[in-house]
């Protein structure tokens, strides 16, 4: 585990590290899925992990959330300077940390409207925020990605086409502004103007916020827009490769194949034990 | 009234109110959901303190919902849907009868009978009825012109410290008019008693009506709510059932679905929270052709707060072409809440459809997730879950009166609850 409040940088970029990712080896009902990961992203970058269907990216996004379906055997998780390996995802996410889901909940009974106060209580910006004067304010964010209003009279999640809670996950992220933002497939399955919304919103929280993002996909036209500082590939639960925005060009031309191939492919518990992929780039 | 006295040498005398909500076609008795009993202090006087806003011209006389049954079990009879009564001795030997349950029998004695008057039933059961009815005295009696179009009324009533507080009320809704009746059992003064209403409820051909009950009481006092329903043909009823509040809350609703094509549809929403106990009986009987009946329920239980609801759909025979239908939804946000929901679809009829489903349980691991990766504690998300449903009742009360005990009750278990709904 590392000291907390400790400040280091982040060795490709010189930005100061916000999520810090050291050697994190994690379990699933007794099986190792992730091998010895790390991943630093500074202050206000954006990074991509790209891999394989079950290469374990959404693994690694749940599990710096703060997911208790997995055991953490081993690393650690800080988050600006705080190791916050053994928080709970709400004290996670008060911290600053956002995990957009690709198959975001229904939770019938629970209208979005007072989901969302709940979730912006106590927090800088909009936390002190009144009854119409929040409810102005979500509204004008819900504008911003031409979601309907009458969306936030219903059911959290009940009903929702994919696209739609999809929106509602922008609208999250323009309302709580975290520091790190992890968007884990946020543009799976979308149509062409669903994709077009969550790009304004992802824009929009880069604008207002200045937030660091980890985009989560295996898809690279979410990333058409984007400024991406870093990229990283993962393959069987393990990092295989880093580098920068070119990459992505390089995974859209020639898919996976070559990562796959440089991955070990030993049984679970003996991939734990082999020696770490060199960088492709 | 039918009340049974008890004491015993430490505790203070109490009358218990027997049968109460009782399943028509009772189940397995270790169950223990068949019916219950509601105890109160035996030294509870008689108080009503309430509140009635109606237009003079939609104020009744006493006696209007006997005289209406009365005529529906005429012209019935005429056109012969209703049997007359079987005289006395026409049973043939017993021994040449199948055998019946006691339920079997009890219908069968009823339909026999060819009364309507003893046909009718309200969904608490005999005894709370007649209770409520000596507590609240003379009926407050709604009653509209044919075609009437867009009446309303609202009745208040509210808890007196140390007395039973009630209201009858009797609604006839005359062929073709429509009627909107919002009741409000609430506690704006501190004390400790019993809140209640007694509610008959007429609907002529073509009519239509519209009942709005919401309780916010205290937990201090206990809340009985008790309807009954008579619908003659093409006669609708739509019925939502707020409860919120009360330390016990019984609601009680028979509907007798008797005039072909008729409808009934009942919507109920309810809050379990602290250690509250709250009980339902809905029966819905179906008896004219082509009838309709829908039962949906949702409910947060949180705390050590425990609930009990009881739906029962009754195809009578000759009900042919007749659907009903019965949900429920039901979300158990503390390991202490126990819930028992007990559906039943009685079939006398073949040519009818009957459905019921039920969403059942504790909140499940990846919704906590959720929750919790938007900055909700377990303890938080379970405030929320309070919140949602006392802000769906205050925003859907139906007057400033009932959306200020909502507010009330609101404030006492959530901070700044009153702001969210400004």
């Amino acid at each position: 585990m590392a000291d907390e409040h400790t400040i280091n940088q982040t060795p490709e970029t010189g930005a100061e590290t916000l999520l810090s990712v050291q050697n994190l080896t994690v379990s699933a009902d007794g099986k190792t899925i992730l091998h010895d990961v790390d991943l630093a992203v500074g202050a206000g970058e954006t990074h991509v992990i790209m891999g394989p269907n079950g290469a374990g990216k959404s693994t690694l996004g749940h599990v710096v959330m703060g997911d208790a379906a997995y055991d953490v055997e081993d690393g650690a998780v800080v988050f600006d300077g705080i190791d916050v390996t053994d928080l709970s995802p709400d004290k996670r996410s008060r911290a600053g940390l956002f995990l957009s889901f690709q198959a975001p909940v229904e939770i019938p009974g629970v209208p979005v409207s007072s989901f969302l106060r709940a979730a912006a209580a106590g927090r800088e910006g909009v936390g002190d925020l009144k009854g119409k004067q929040f409810r102005k304010h979500v509204r004008e964010l819900a504008g911003e990605l031409d979601m309907d209003p009458a969306y936030l009279d219903r059911e959290l999640g009940v009903g929702f086409s994919g696209g739609e809670k999809k929106k509602l996950e922008m609208l999250q992220l323009l309302l709580l502004r975290p520091k790190l933002a992890i968007l884990d497939e946020t543009d799976s399955g979308l149509d062409v103007d669903a994709l077009g919304v969550v790009s304004r919103g992802i824009d929009a929280y880069r604008r207002t916020a200045d937030g660091a993002l980890v985009i989560i996909t295996h898809n690279t036209r979410i990333l058409e827009h984007l400024d991406v500082d870093r990229v990283h590939v993962m393959v069987r639960g393990r990092m295989v490769a880093e580098g920068d925005a070119s990459l992505v060009a390089r995974i859209d031309e020639h898919g996976f194949e070559q990562f796959e191939q440089a991955a070990p492919d030993a049984a679970p518990d003996e991939r734990a034990e082999a020696a770490p992929v060199a960088a492709a780039c | 009234m039918a009340a049974t006295p008890a004491a015993s040498a430490n505790a203070a005398p109490t009358i218990t109110l027997h049968h109460v909500n009782a399943m028509p076609a009772p189940t397995w008795h270790r169950l223990r959901v068949n019916e219950t009993g509601v105890e109160f202090p035996a030294d509870l006087r008689a108080e009503p303190d309430v509140q009635v806003e109606a237009p003079q011209e939609l104020l009744g006389e006493p006696g209007a919902f006997e005289t209406a049954l009365k005529r529906l079990e005429a012209h019935l009879k005429s056109t012969g849907e209703l049997a007359a009564a079987s005289p006395a001795g026409a049973v043939a030997d017993p021994l040449d009868q199948p055998a019946l349950s006691a339920f079997q029998a009890a219908s069968a004695t009823v339909e026999a009978s060819g009364s309507l008057e003893r046909a009718f039933e309200t969904g608490m059961g005999s005894e709370a009825f007649a209770y409520l009815r000596e507590a609240a005295g003379e009926p407050v009696v709604i009653a509209t012109a044919p075609g009437q179009q867009g009446a309303r009324a609202a009745v208040r009533v509210r808890g007196v410290d140390g007395a039973a507080s009630a209201a009858a009320v009797d609604v006839v809704a005359a062929e073709g008019s429509d009627v909107s009746v919002s009741i409000a059992l609430d506690s704006p003064e501190p004390g400790a008693g019993a809140v209640g209403c007694s509610l008959r409820v007429f609907a002529g051909r073509d009519a239509r009506v519209s009942i709005t009950s919401t309780q916010t009481l205290d937990p201090a006092w206990i809340a009985l709510d008790d309807t009954g329903m008579m619908l003659d043909e093409r006669a609708r009823a739509d019925v939502r059932h707020t409860v919120l509040g009360a330390g016990q809350s019984y609601t009680g609703l028979a509907g007798d679905l008797r005039g072909e094509e008729a409808k009934v549809a009942v919507d109920t929403r309810y809050l379990g929270s602290g250690a509250r106990e709250l009980d339902f009986n809905y029966e819905l009987r179906h008896h004219g052709a082509k009838t309709e009946s829908a039962m949906n329920a949702n409910g947060v239980l949180a705390g050590a707060s425990s609930k009990t609801l009881r739906g029962t759909i009754d195809f009578v025979r000759g009900c042919k072409g007749a659907s009903g239908q019965e949900v429920e939804t039901v979300l158990i946000a503390d390991e202490r809440a126990a819930n028992r929901t007990v559906p039943v679809i009685l079939c006398g009829e073949d040519d009818v459809a009957g459905n019921h489903g039920a969403t059942i349980g504790h909140v499940r691991p990846e919704q906590l997730l959720y929750l919790a990766s938007r900055g909700l504690s377990p303890e938080a998300a379970e405030q929320l879950f309070l919140r949602a449903t006392l802000e769906e009742a205050a925003l859907s009360a139906p007057d400033d009166a009932t959306r200020a005990g909502v507010a009330r009750l609101g404030r006492a278990l959530l901070e700044d609850f009153e702001e969210e709904i400004a």
